[in-house]
């Protein structure tokens, strides 16, 4: 694993999750989730992803800063989200992310390219649960760990406000 | 305040030597009931040994965080996820459920079930049972529940009354901890003695449930010709809220923390971790290892664990019985065991309403009025989800702290089951498997990553409102719990089978629920999504409509008490019409389940037959000559006291 597919992996990774670079940090399980995908789907895959995510935000380059975010959503899913092959590994990477656990790929995916370990479901780490991304954008905390205290459940729940907005349409 | 487990407590015991002694009690069980008489009996100076068929390690620090480990490891987060397998003492699990088709019983998991009806209910083999993985509700019946075929003609009348049990209402609510307020609970004819006040103060609602009472408070619904008012109640609680400092006299109440761990932070209260069950990360909820641990402080209470009950062996002449010989295995997953018998003056089944019928029946003993392992009862859930109009944060506080309990009793119960409904904390987890579904349907049919997948989440997860409508199933003999040499475990023991259906006046109460969610989400401005799916392995159809039925946990009614031998099995004390030294405990005593979450109960009918048997063991004070039919053994000991 090099340092540098490391830092694309991240970079990936922020652009799948909308979470910034620090708090996929933060997890202590960036590393693992690689090495993961890596573990599941080969070597190759994981080029090809880190590859196309690379050529996507080439694609999106709008002025130095940033990337301008519509080209580069059509980017991903033009390179990325509807490739056969990248795609169901990238959605599983936010699934990764999101829910701490790799969900078994299906066999047509599994038997085309030639990755069977992929197919199965598992946790990465018993920590991996507790600190799925899914609870942090709903504002809970995994269910049976990082307790938010004692009638804190009374109160609204503290979810940002333009994450309010398609809710309250 | 903590207590330890004793180190080595269940270890302590050597099985092998306990055959020599003769023990005051037996007790076969270790969860609530076994443990809570075997506290009873232990402070009064009676010698007592717990037989437990799951591995006994689990009350040590170590064990539990083993249960933990388990359970955030686990792919599937069920409830009996963070508990161990182990084929000798195997045990149902939610996930076993499958359709039944007619003429061919679902023989693939622990449970053999012959329908008609399919049922994921489920309790938890390890020390501790069941509460290890309850929710912790803990509403006191009804006082017309103990009187229900006097007053509407159905299911079956108690020999006690609701006077009879407060007495021991109240000391259950001090052993479990509940919390909750007199006013809250003071409803449908449940009274309090004057100046009662619970242990702890009530927990607060959470925001979901406020915003559900904010428009469901006040809302008229007319049965039977009678109109009432809804109104969002908070339930009782057998977890650690605030110690009310008026409780005992002004006495106040030290609440019971974590067994063998100090709780430096905020002293062991309920944390919100919104996962009683399948496990409380902080054993703010009450589990019966706390029990079980202080009975363990005295030396007169043994617990052999790996011991599996396997014989009721009885004396015809005497109607007494003599041992229970039990098979007691060397490894959770190898089949190797040795078999080894308990002696006692009285013999206490406390395994379960399932358990308990098993043993007897696979022991030969149906009873003298055929009713062992009849009457078959648990609660019929009927879930009813939607999308609430705006974000009420759901996914946190306990699994549920609100509910509507108005429709618990009443005169309409003459021609339908009652219900009390929760709203859950937890979403549609239970009815869809939320928010992971939610997670991956937004991903992979949906599309949605980055901002648009934050936003989805909330959208589709923070609104959700799941309704349970806990409905009651009246007492029927057909509904039963029978044995068959065919269907044997690892052990040899032999398998419960389950009979089970839905009777018609229990889908009235369920047809009438789905249509209340209906009005409920109208007037909260909800919607609806609730749909019920025929392939399910509970679906059942009544009156043309389909309803997807699931099971409750709440074990009762295959050892019924009554005040006529000939149409029960136990009496009020919980004691077996048939053998005088021998005591059935647990929900299967009760002779009816009606609406309440039945723990509470059972604890309040073990606490009031502890005071039977110890009248009983005092008055039965002569030599007991147990001679060993099966092998040559030296004539047993008292135990040292």
């Amino acid at each position: 694993m090099t340092a540098h597919s490391f830092k694309e992996f991240l970079l990936l990774s922020v652009d799948l999750t909308a979470f910034e670079e620090t708090d996929l940090l933060g997890t202590g399980l960036a590393h693992q989730y690689l090495a993961k995908v890596r573990d599941a789907c080969g070597e190759g895959v994981v080029t090809a992803l880190l590859g196309a995510h690379r050529a996507a935000r080439a694609d999106a380059a709008g002025d130095a800063e940033s990337p301008d975010r519509t080209l580069l959503d059509r980017a991903l899913r033009h390179r990325i989200f509807s490739d056969d092959r990248l795609g169901p590994v990238a959605r599983n990477v936010i699934k990764l992310w999101y829910a701490g656990m790799w969900y078994g790929l299906p066999p047509e995916w599994t038997d085309c390219y030639e990755a069977r370990t992929a197919a199965e479901t598992s946790t990465v780490t018993a920590a991996s649960y507790q600190e799925g991304l899914l609870w942090r954008a709903i504002a809970a905390n995994p269910p049976g760990a990082k307790a938010p205290g004692y009638g804190s459940w009374a109160q609204p729940p503290r979810i940002e406000a333009r994450y309010l907005k398609e809710a309250t349409q | 305040m903590y207590v330890r487990f004793p180190e080595g407590a269940a270890k302590r015991t050597d099985p092998a030597a306990t055959t020599d002694v003769l023990y005051d009690a037996v007790i076969v069980g270790g969860g609530i009931a076994g443990a809570i008489i075997a506290s009873r009996l232990s402070a009064a100076g009676k010698s007592v040994l717990i037989l437990e068929a799951g591995p006994g390690e689990d009350l040590t620090l170590k064990g539990y965080e083993g249960y933990l480990d388990r359970f955030y490891s686990a792919t599937s987060k069920d409830n009996q996820s963070p508990y161990p397998v182990v084929p000798n003492a195997p045990m149902p699990r939610g996930t076993d459920a499958r359709r039944i088709f007619p003429g061919s019983p679902d023989a693939s998991a622990y449970i053999v079930q012959s329908g008609p009806f399919a049922t994921d209910t489920t309790y938890t083999r390890v020390l501790g049972g069941t509460t290890m993985h309850w929710e912790a509700k803990t509403p006191r019946m009804l006082p017309e529940d103990f009187r229900m075929r006097t007053l509407y003609g159905e299911g079956a009348d108690w020999p006690l009354t609701y006077d009879d049990l407060a007495p021991y209402y109240n000391e259950a609510e001090r052993e479990i901890g509940v919390s909750a307020d007199v006013e809250d609970q003071t409803y449908l004819g449940v009274e309090f003695d004057e100046g009662y006040v619970f242990p702890m103060k009530g927990l607060p609602l959470s925001y979901l449930d406020q915003m559900v009472a904010k428009d469901v408070n006040g809302m008229p619904v007319e049965l039977d010709g009678v109109t009432r008012e809804l109104r969002v109640r908070p339930w009782p609680q057998g977890r650690n809220g605030i110690p009310n400092p008026a409780y005992n006299g002004g006495k106040g109440y030290v609440p019971q923390g974590a067994v063998s761990t100090y709780q430096v932070e905020v002293g062991g209260r309920c944390q919100g971790n919104n996962n009683c069950v399948p496990i409380c990360p902080v054993q703010a909820k009450y589990n019966a290892g706390k029990t079980l641990a202080a009975a363990l402080q005295s030396d007169l209470v043994h617990l052999v664990a790996q011991a599996v009950a396997y014989n009721v062996h009885i004396d015809e002449h005497t109607r007494r019985v003599t041992e229970i010989e039990y098979r007691h295995y060397d490894q959770p997953d190898s089949p190797g065991f040795t078999t080894l018998r308990a002696r006692g003056r009285l013999f206490i089944l406390a395994a379960n309403a399932v358990e308990n019928p098993r043993l007897m029946l696979a022991s030969g003993l149906h009873g003298s009025s055929g009713l062992m392992g009849r009457n078959f009862m648990d609660h019929a859930y009927l879930l009813a989800w939607a999308l609430l109009p705006e974000v009420a944060g759901t996914f946190r506080g306990t699994n549920c702290t609100g509910g509507i309990t108005d429709l618990r009793g009443g005169r309409f119960r003459r021609h339908q089951a009652a219900f009390s409904v929760d709203i859950h904390n937890d979403g549609w987890g239970w009815a869809r498997g939320a928010p992971m579904t939610d997670l991956i349907d937004l991903v992979d049919a949906g599309g949605r990553y980055g901002e648009a997948l934050r936003q989805g989440l909330v959208d589709r997860v923070s609104r959700q409102l799941q309704l349970a409508f806990m409905v009651e199933v009246p007492a029927n003999p057909s509904n039963r719990i029978t044995v068959d040499p065919a269907f044997t475990d690892h052990l040899g023991n032999m398998r419960p089978i389950l009979t089970y259906d839905i009777p018609d006046y229990t889908m009235r109460g369920v047809a009438y629920a789905r249509q209340l969610s209906k009005r409920i989400f109208a007037r909260l401005g909800a919607e609806d999504h609730t749909e019920y799916d025929p392939n399910f392995w509970g679906y059942a159809v009544y009156a043309g409509e389909g309803y997807e039925i699931r099971g409750g946990n709440h074990l009762a009614g295959t050892h019924m008490m009554g005040r006529d031998p000939s149409t029960s099995v136990v009496d009020a004390d919980q004691r077996c019409w048939d053998y005088q030294n021998l005591y059935l405990v647990g929900g299967g005593s009760m002779p009816t389940v009606s609406t309440s979450n039945v723990t509470l109960t059972v604890a309040a009918l073990c606490l009031r037959s502890a005071q039977a048997m110890l009248t009983q063991l005092d008055a039965e004070s002569a030599a007991i000559n147990i001679t060993s039919k099966a092998a040559a053994q030296s004539r047993p000991q008292e135990v040292a006291r």
